[in-house]
């Protein structure tokens, strides 16, 4: 039923984004290519089912993939800042499907096909998503309450006055890396276990530039405006048919034009309407 | 020797400056010890080396015991270091409550992995409204840096600074900004928090107020040092007052003339 | 293929490469702005270029209106886009070029269709024979183009008022500016000759491959990012090495390293690599 996979399509899509906005959002690290996680996640959950492995064991495991690859990519970042930063994370999105696209296991240029379903039905695989999205979005709002919360804040606005506050800034990077690409792997999982079929088109750099899109629209660190913009942003294709033909262009626009008009984001737009609301409600 | 923290032979070379060449002292435990120099002297610069936000080409730098000249920032601010420093860097979206309880929540930032599975601020929030009253700005608590003067954000920097609970409390001017009454009452909240037991090092140019509160003087001039002892003695040094005093009181005479 | 062919290839594509990277180094040194739309830009050239050729029948008249044209849409594409945001953090001109350059390739496909458009009379193509190596002209004429162009900007930066007002600028702009020297004048003018240089590298392109698409400035773009990272981001010097550099070691890892990656992953690769070494890439900037 079309709704039915809207509000699938929706769920992983906001997973997706709130695992880069842990990153980018919460802790600072701008990441070009995050879409690679969301893949490494997507071809190891494929390979694993198609190999008569668990769906539900194919979850952690998709995780588990992507948080190491996390790791590693997250060690890396910790020797580069900004602008080198951002070209970094870029280049292990292209490093990513560079080494796909030329790996017989993996499918190559073709993909995998034939992944299995997880056999439970549509309506339980979309409660399962929606499910696991309200997971993610409690775990970021705790988060971002926590001290791991502040001390991500402290790093994110200026991270050599952090380490003068005993911040071990490398670790933190690296938490929020491992965190943050896991939970795109778990994204990707459900994904390549809802189309069933996993290229490497699907985690190219404009994947990584959409859900940037998404973070960015909703306003960087904000968990409800994150939500809200992945909701919107990932069904709109679905909804509409324009928006499918165009949907590259109005990324591209959005993306532009929030960062010149509202570089806050949905999240600023709420709070001032908020504002607005309580401001009047006192004033009454 | 029972020094707190112990320097020798710090080096740190710009380029072509020499901004520190082979410096060394020694800070008690429980010193007030005053670093002074004019501008350029490499008095910040051998703060940033203590603190490990320069490498120094050569040295050591002992902290109660553990040399620390190898460890990064973090590590020596875990040893007892507490950094208030000459350009004041708040964190611009925290109030400078908040400023202050991330310093002061040290102990649950230590580990990410505590830090996620702990999420009460109370403690730590009572502790900054305690502290900024201690350097006598309670009214912005809840303001943010960029509602606040100068004068006032140098005293969230060093509010932030004793939130971590230093053995040695490192104060790059911290009088810089504040009027003369409040530049008093800064220093003597120094002396009292000497007298229960932390151990200073305090770099100002306001010399009356040094000279009023420190027990011992350390003098840079050009990346060496030409002065260390009892602060009436080292200033009768001649040679510290040719390289120094000429300059800062020039200077010192046109601050008091604007003031 | 022997081991002359491989470095000549990579040397040409190298000179692409260089054409590109030079213009994206020269903005970030005045901006500092990942100025990723400038692949937009690079493909704006190749269009125009071969429209044009296709219109009039003269590649070289084409060439030089592109260069031109592609120049003043460049300084337009500042003033209109850029200008407003420099004074914001530096993430917002980043990911505002990048949505630039998204929406730019899909007004490319809306305008001109998704499919590629080719020269009527492909320009250039004969062969001749270098050091024992058959190139095509179109080859010949890319590395002459960078050599003329690129050297030709040295010249100029170094002997001309404005060429020293441009240098002043990319070292200290406020020292600049009390020195008179009018800021604005100088953006304009860098994005004059980096869209230039940009549409010039794409007319090239278009006239080698014999066409046009409108994603074709994605990958030389990311490419060319990866070299500007290389060269130590804003130093020209740098830039043009890792392009050159750049160019070579793909053409002989396409050759040796084809199984494990794709020619367009070698550049990161390389790029990851070295900056694990040197995170400011291999020469700083000066
Ligand atoms: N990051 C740096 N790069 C290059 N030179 C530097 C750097 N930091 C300091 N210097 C130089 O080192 C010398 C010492 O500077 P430093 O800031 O330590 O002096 P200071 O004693 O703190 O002066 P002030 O009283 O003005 O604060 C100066 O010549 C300064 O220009
Ligand atoms: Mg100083």
């Amino acid at each position: 039923m079309y709704e039915i996979s809207l509000l699938t399509v929706m769920s992983f899509s906001v997973i997706f984004a709130l695992s880069l906005n842990l990153i980018t959002g919460f802790c600072g690290q701008i990441s070009l290519g995050h879409a690679a996680f969301y893949g490494i996640g997507a071809y190891s959950a494929a390979l694993f089912t198609t190999d008569g492995g668990s769906f539900w064991l194919a979850l952690p495991l998709a995780m588990a993939v992507a948080g190491f690859f996390g790791f590693i990519v997250g060690f890396a970042s910790l020797r580069v800042r900004h602008d080198f930063l951002a070209i970094t994370t870029m280049g292990v999105g292209f490093l990513f499907t560079g080494f796909v696209r030329q790996q017989d296991f993996l499918g190559g240029e073709e993909g995998i096909a034939g992944i299995p379903d997880p056999g439970i039905g549509q309506i339980p695989y979309m409660l399962l998503c929606a499910a696991l999205a309200a997971a993610v979005i409690a775990f970021s709002l705790y988060l971002k309450r926590s001290w791991m919360g502040h001390a991500f804040d402290a790093i994110a606005t200026d991270e050599d006055t952090a380490r003068t506050l005993g911040i071990d800034v490398a670790r933190y990077k690296l938490t929020a890396f491992v965190f943050g690409t896991a939970l795109a792997g778990l994204a990707g999982a459900l994904f390549a276990h809802y189309v069933k079929f996993v290229e490497v088109e699907s985690f190219d750099f404009i994947e990584s530039i959409s859900v940037l899109a998404m973070v960015i629209v909703g306003g960087i660190g904000s968990v409800w405006g994150v939500v809200v913009a992945a909701a919107f942003l990932s069904v709109l294709p679905l909804l509409l048919q324009v928006f499918a033909d165009f949907k590259l262009l109005i990324y591209g626009v959005l993306l532009f034009s929030v960062m010149y008009f509202a570089p806050g984001g949905i999240d600023s737009l709420m709070r001032m309407v908020w504002r607005r609301i309580s401001g009047r409600r006192t004033a009454a | 020797m029972d020094a707190l923290l112990s320097i020798a032979g710090v080096s740190v070379r710009f380029g072509g400056v020499d901004a520190l060449a082979d410096v060394g002292f020694d800070v008690p435990q429980g010193a007030l010890l005053g670093l002074i120099g004019p501008n350029g002297a490499g008095k910040t610069t051998m703060m940033r080396a203590v603190t490990g936000m320069v490498r120094p080409q050569a040295g050591s730098i002992v902290l109660d015991g553990v040399e620390i000249s190898r460890l990064p920032t973090h590590r020596r601010v875990r040893l007892g270091l507490g950094l208030s420093q000459q350009i004041v860097r708040p964190f611009a979206g925290m109030t400078a409550a908040e400023n202050v309880a991330l310093a002061a929540g040290y102990a649950k930032t230590a580990d990410p992995l505590r830090a996620l599975a702990t999420a009460s601020r109370t403690a730590e929030r009572e502790r900054a409204g305690a502290l900024l009253d201690l350097v006598g700005i309670a009214d912005a608590a809840d303001a943010l840096p960029a509602e606040l003067p100068l004068g006032y954000l140098k005293r969230v920097e060093v509010a932030r600074a004793l939130a971590l609970d230093p053995k040695v409390l490192l104060l790059d001017e911290p009088l810089a900004g504040l009027n003369t009454g409040e530049a008093a009452r800064l220093a003597d909240t120094v002396v009292d928090l000497n007298r229960q037991g932390t151990t200073v090092v305090l770099i100002e140019h306001n010399l009356s107020e040094v000279m009023r509160v420190c027990r011992h003087l350390v003098v840079l001039d050009n990346g060496r040092k030409i002065g260390d002892g009892d602060p009436a003695e080292v200033m009768a040094d001649p040679a510290v007052r040719d390289a120094y005093l000429g300059a800062a009181e020039a200077s010192g005479e046109a601050r008091d003339a604007a003031a | 293929m022997n081991y002359s062919d491989l470095l000549i290839q990579g040397l040409v594509e190298g000179c692409i490469y260089a054409l590109i990277a030079v213009g994206l180094t020269l903005v970030y040194g005045l901006l500092r702005i990942l100025h990723i739309a400038h692949a937009g830009i690079f493909t704006l050239g190749a269009y125009v270029g071969l429209l044009l050729t296709n219109e009039t029948g003269s590649f070289a008249a084409a060439f030089v209106i592109t260069v031109v044209a592609v120049g003043f849409f460049g300084m337009a594409f500042y003033r209109l886009f850029y200008e407003p945001l420099l004074d914001k953090p530096p993430h917002v001109a980043l990911i505002a070029s990048i949505g630039l350059f998204v929406a730019m390739e899909e007004i490319y496909r809306i305008v001109f269709g998704a499919t590629s458009i080719s020269f009527l009379a492909p320009p250039l193509k004969d062969t001749v024979e270098v050091a024992g190596v058959r190139l095509e002209e179109g080859r010949i004429a890319v590395v002459v183009l960078a050599v003329v162009l690129i050297g030709g900007l040295a010249v100029l930066a170094g002997r001309t008022r404005i060429g020293i007002a441009w240098r002043a600028t990319v070292s200290d702009a406020a020292m600049a500016e009390s020195f008179g020297i009018d800021l604005a004048r100088v953006r304009y003018i860098n994005f004059f000759v980096a869209s230039a240089l940009a549409a010039a590298a794409g007319v090239m392109v278009a006239l080698l491959l014999n066409q046009v698409i409108p994603t074709m400035g994605g990958v030389p773009a990311y490419k060319a990012l990866a070299i500007i990272v290389l060269g130590g981001l804003g130093n020209v010097k740098g830039t043009l090495i890792a392009a050159l550099a750049l160019g070579v070691i793909e053409s002989f890892g396409t050759i040796y390293l084809d199984r494990v990656l794709d020619r367009d992953a070698i550049a990161f690769a390389f790029l990851i690599a070295i900056l694990m070494i040197r995170p400011q890439g291999l020469f700083i900037r000066r």
